[in-house]
């Protein structure tokens, strides 16, 4: 039997699966340039438009690696609800079309470094956790898998959440209120 | 590509008694050439059913509002006015692009690709066929490959169609707000918190589904509701259809709930500054939105291309191979609710903003939340053999009290409301 | 991750549909532009007033809430899947989430946040007394207009 160029293109010998990962980098590639023009746009929504396209990208990744449950949940609650609200948020309080002159307060620099060491926790935070482990390709996780970790070890943060969810209406309420 | 043709392409010859698979049995081997020549296929035949079926959607709906109206609607253009929206859709291509002085011109041409290719992509998580008879699982053979009538099959499937319904809001809202205009804002702020309003409720309609299909797989969905009785309209008790469908309708946008272009107020709506090209490819996209979300209705609570099976013994048609059945018997559901669509267009007045966010927030919302524990506990009672009467009195006077609760902080919040309105 | 390969397809497939008819709009289509064209579309009345930069925050609690039941719904499926085998633990446990929600649900609508449209005006009926009263009719009403001087009839008197 013949293996095709495609299916030799996709999956090496090892288990490692190329196209993945030439998936990975360009979607991070795609990702790093639209974070950095969140914060160089001039227009709010712009921002807030690279923001979904930022999380859009954690969603293709998510995919990427198997985990499609946890894509799906991020495509439907970061960019179905919460960048609906920031959206909303915008447009409760300005949301001009055009170039706006006055975003970015006198003391932006200092975002940098923290910028930077957040990356560096975040990095070194990756590496101590899985030094050099190969991923391999082992296929899309059940869905069946995450209830049964939810219901299961991680049921008081589970449990938590639903309080979670009670603060953020009370917040809501509190911000909406006419006095 | 003629129906003679098709009907030699496809050919169901499955060994019988195959355990049912989740996914595409096309996919799941290496990628050779010619699965990957039936998927170019699978993609293109979609495509271009999609078109036409969407060109049939705006003519069906014509003619029949025109019918309920006692007019005659579309007749000119090809036989019955059948090509009449193709005929609208070239003269839109002659039409001048205005593009206005205030738009945010990269959102102003983005917001149509937002409508359009999410209500693309519905159509490819939807089973539109496959070959039932004889116990085979609904998987045809094109090619020499087997696979299922559907253009993918991903685990996930049907959570695919909630994402792509909140990727369409933004469609909506930025064509509203790019357009640098009153009535397109209006019309996309309102619109877009509609949508997310009935998206709550179509997904807890849609837990209830899960439950008793225990699948999120589309064709898995499909597979479970193998007779009459075990269709998940019947089988989830009603209510949670009668959710979907009302919450359905005002996540299309369509009336009674389509105060997004409720012409008296804000002119068109969201797309008032929208011309030529991009407005048809809103319109393209409203109404493929209306067959897949009937064809999702179908797929979700009447078996998708099932035939009706009573027992053992399922509704065959005469004369027709295999393969080809489930595709009529789908298309023959997806028309009832099609019909159902136009119906509604032509009874029901438009709802007021205030009616509209009560419907969904006030009642579809807890009702569908209830429902879906309710179907939990008597499914937890079922297998723990417990007394199913009284699993049914105890959530029942749970559920009873969980609504006296609600309608107590409806009472609060309405005499709260007077007060306030008391004042001025 | 094979089965996502032709949702891939066909949403390139899509964009190039709509891209390409564009273009061909674009070559088909006139092009003069003007003024009145251009303008922001108000039924023919030039515009007085900018566009609304600010909208009720209704709109903004309706967002909120909605997180609330994306992350509940989010929830719901794992289990609802799952359903059968999780059995009586998960069945307390997602109710328990379920309820602790329903309250939150409660207490959001108990406190107006899903309350929509204009108040209920309470009106000062005493001072519209006269304008209800029994005693008015058509011709205690209706004043004719412009026809001073012209016609020899008094206000108020039914003509032939």
């Amino acid at each position: 039997m013949t293996t095709s160029i495609t299916g030799a293109m996709l999956l090496a010998a090892d288990g490692i699966n190329i196209a993945m990962n030439v998936g990975f980098g360009i979607i991070a590639a795609i990702m790093v340039f639209a974070a950095l023009s969140v914060v160089t746009t001039r227009n709010v929504v712009h921002g807030a438009l690279w923001l979904v396209v930022v999380l859009g990208g954690v969603a293709a990744q998510y995919l990427l690696a198997g985990a499609e449950f946890v894509a799906i949940s991020q495509v439907l609650v970061y960019i179905g609800a919460v960048m609906v609200l920031f959206l909303f948020g915008i447009m409760l309080t300005r949301a001009k079309i055009g170039a706006d002159t006055d975003l970015n307060n006198s003391s932006w620099g200092l975002g940098i470094p923290v910028a930077l060491l957040m990356l560096g926790v975040l990095v070194w935070a990756v590496i101590d956790a899985f030094g050099d482990t190969v991923i391999t390709d082992r296929g899309p996780t059940p869905t069946v898998e995450i209830s049964d970790a939810f219901l299961g070890p991680y049921l008081l943060p589970f449990l938590a959440i639903s309080f979670v969810l009670l603060a953020a209406a009370v917040g809501a309420i509190v911000i909406a209120r006419k006095d | 590509m003629a129906v003679s043709e098709l009907a030699g392409l496809f050919q169901g010859d499955l060994p019988m008694g195959s355990p049912m698979v989740t996914g595409d049995p096309l996919l799941d081997g290496p990628l050779l050439w010619a699965p990957l020549i039936v998927v170019a296929i699978k993609v293109l035949v979609i495509f271009v059913l999609g078109l036409v079926g969407t060109m049939f959607m705006v003519w069906f709906e014509r003619k029949v509002v025109a019918g309920m109206q006692n007019r005659v609607g579309p007749n000119k253009a090809g036989p019955f006015g059948i090509l009449q929206t193709l005929a609208d859709g070239i003269k839109l291509f002659f039409k001048e692009d205005l593009l206005p002085d205030r738009a945010d011109r990269f959102v102003f041409r983005l917001a149509p690709f937002l409508a359009f290719v999410p209500a693309f992509l519905v159509w490819s998580v939807i089973p539109l066929g496959g070959d039932y008879s004889g116990g085979r699982d609904g998987i045809v053979t094109i090619l020499g490959q087997q696979t299922r009538v559907q253009l993918a099959d991903p685990p996930i499937g049907i959570l695919l169609v909630l994402a792509m319904s909140s990727i369409a809001v933004y469609g909506i809202m930025l064509a509203g707000w790019s357009s640098g205009s009153k009535y397109p804002l209006l019309g996309s702020v309102r619109a877009s918190a509609q949508m997310i309003s009935y998206e709550a409720a179509l997904g807890l309609s849609l837990a209830a589904v899960l439950v008793t299909s225990g699948t999120l797989s589309t064709s898995g969905i499909v597979a479970s509701q193998t007779t009459l009785g075990s269709w998940n309209l019947v089988t989830t008790g009603f209510i949670p259809f009668i959710v979907f469908l009302i919450a359905a309708t005002a996540e299309l946008n369509r009336p009674p709930f389509d105060l997004v272009e409720a012409e008296q107020e804000l002119v068109g709506g969201f797309n008032t500054e929208y011309s030529s090209l991009r407005f048809a490819l809103f319109f393209l996209a409203e109404f493929m939105n209306t067959i897949t979300m009937s064809a999702i209705v179908v797929t979700l609570f009447l078996g998708g291309p099932r035939p009706p099976a009573i027992g053992n013994t399922a509704l065959t048609i005469p004369l027709i191979p295999g393969a080809l059945e489930g595709t009529i018997w789908f298309v023959l559901k997806l028309l009832v609710f099609l019909y159902f669509y136009v119906w509604l267009r032509a009874t029901l007045p438009r709802l007021r903003y205030d009616q509209l966010m009560n419907l969904g927030w006030k009642v579809l919302i807890p009702i569908s939340l209830g429902w879906f524990l309710l179907l939990a506990a008597i499914r937890v009672g079922d297998s723990n053999g417990w007394n199913v009467i009284a699993v049914v009195v105890i959530a029942l006077v749970s559920l009873g009290l969980g609504y006296l609760l609600f309608t107590a902080a409806l009472r609060v919040s309405s005499r709260q409301r007077d007060r306030e309105g008391a004042m001025y | 991750m094979s089965q996502y390969l032709p949702i891939l397809v066909l949403a390139i497939l899509a964009i190039l549909f709509g891209a390409v008819s564009f273009v061909a709009s674009r070559l088909l289509a006139p092009n003069r532009p003007s003024a009145a064209k251009s303008a922001p579309y108000e039924c023919g009345i030039v515009p007085t007033k900018d566009t609304p930069q600010r909208f009720p925050v209704s709109f903004y609690i309706v967002a909120m809430l909605f997180i609330m039941f994306d992350i509940e719904i989010i929830f719901l499926y794992p289990y609802a899947v799952n359903s059968g085998e999780l059995g009586i633990y998960g069945f307390f446990a997602i109710g328990l989430f379920s309820v602790v929600f329903f309250l939150t649900f409660v207490y959001e609508v108990a406190r107006g946040g899903l309350d929509w449209g204009p108040l209920g005006q309470a009106r000062d009926l005493t001072s519209l007394a006269e304008m209800v009263s029994p005693e008015r009719t058509a011709t205690t009403t209706v004043r004719r207009v412009g026809s001073e001087g012209r016609f020899p009839v008094s206000v108020g008197v039914e003509e032939k």
